[in-house]
């Protein structure tokens, strides 16, 4: 698995807007990790301890929002979770299903400490 | 305390890397392809199969991805096929950094067709944007019928699944109805084509597949 290059590219996108608040310290990371995402939440947390061991964001929380795949039925509308497909819409049957979350891998957002 | 917007992609260099790779493919007409299987699907056999039905037509690029050795690329190159062998070293997935890297050693120029065989594995490749045209997946049926649910990445990602292998069907208990159901509720748009590479079974939906590719690529580039 490779949730230690992610979390690198992940602080990269990090230090560029932190570039733009100099001085302020960064408390927490917002991530949405969808379960389709292949990246393990608590692989990448672990990766992140790592790497921010030491250097300007030791401390800093990494909040990761846990999306799960979800869908949605283009034949009879009904919203549905993953555990509940069999070959299709858990409802009506159709395979005219589309997968509408679960796929994220997406920094949302920082707080910081101006 | 404040908080700061980003609504940034992790990916998001990967897929700027993946964008130039794009470019380049574009100004040299080429259709591409990035083949995602596990290990021991037949991705090499298929390229194999491929190359001695269109070498003599086409000039074919292959981008080789691999932990190490050269096997895949002295398998291609025999076969007709120029190219580069990237090896990862131990890296589970191509980056469209590394197909960069490897483009900086190939003359597109004259070339018709690139391949990108992946590194053998159903995971980690599918978030990877190499600036390939299609991402394609290769199922065979000694894996078991029950992989798309499990893998839904790549089977929601790729826009062409390829069953192979289907030669030896009367040897298993393969449902490949129950598969192929499996692949279109991750994927309604997905396309599916069944063979063997190695008995040459279906291999004709799949060439004529791969120029139907190739000239809708064209018409693109030039409308």
């Amino acid at each position: 698995m490779h949730e230690l290059s992610i979390c690198q590219s992940m602080l990269k996108i990090v230090d560029q807007t932190m570039e733009q608040h100099e001085g302020a310290k960064l408390r927490k990371i917002f991530l949405d990790v969808g379960r389709g995402s292949t990246i393990d939440p608590t692989l990448l947390k672990e990766a992140f301890a790592v790497l921010t061991s030491d250097g300007p964001y030791i401390g800093t929380e990494l909040v990761i929002n846990d999306i799960p795949i979800a869908g949605e039925c283009r034949a009879c509308g009904r919203d549905f979770v993953y555990e509940e497909l069999a070959f299709g819409c858990p409802n009506c049957g159709s395979t005219d299903i589309r997968i509408t979350s679960g796929m994220e891998l997406d920094v949302k957002a920082l707080e910081v400490d101006d | 305390m404040s908080r700061v917007e980003i609504e940034k992609k992790i990916q998001s260099e990967n897929d700027r890397v993946a964008e130039g790779n794009r470019r380049i493919f574009n100004d040299a007409g080429v259709f591409v392809l990035n083949i995602i299987s596990s290990p021991g699907s037949g991705k090499t056999t298929l390229l194999e199969a491929t190359l001695d039905r269109l070498a003599d037509k086409l000039n074919i690029v292959v981008i080789e991805g691999d932990i190490s050795t050269e096997r895949d690329m002295d398998r291609v190159r025999a076969r007709g096929a120029s190219g580069v062998q990237i090896n990862t070293g131990g890296g589970c997935h191509l980056s469209s950094r590394m197909v960069a890297d490897a483009l900086g050693k190939i003359d597109l120029g004259p070339a018709d067709l690139v391949f990108i065989e992946n590194v053998g594995n159903l995971v980690c490749p599918s978030t990877y944007d190499l600036g390939e045209d299609v991402r394609m997946v290769l199922l065979s049926t000694t894996e078991g019928d029950d992989k798309p649910m499990k893998y839904p990445a790549i089977f929601h990602e790729a826009s062409l699944a390829v069953m192979n292998k289907i030669d030896l069907l009367p040897h298993l208990t393969y449902d490949m109805e129950k598969v192929e159901k499996e692949i279109r509720v991750l994927n309604p748009e997905s396309e599916i084509l069944r063979l063997s590479a190695l008995t040459g079974e279906g291999m004709d939906a799949w060439i004529e597949w791969v120029e139907n590719g190739m000239r809708r690529k064209k018409a693109e580039l030039e409308g």
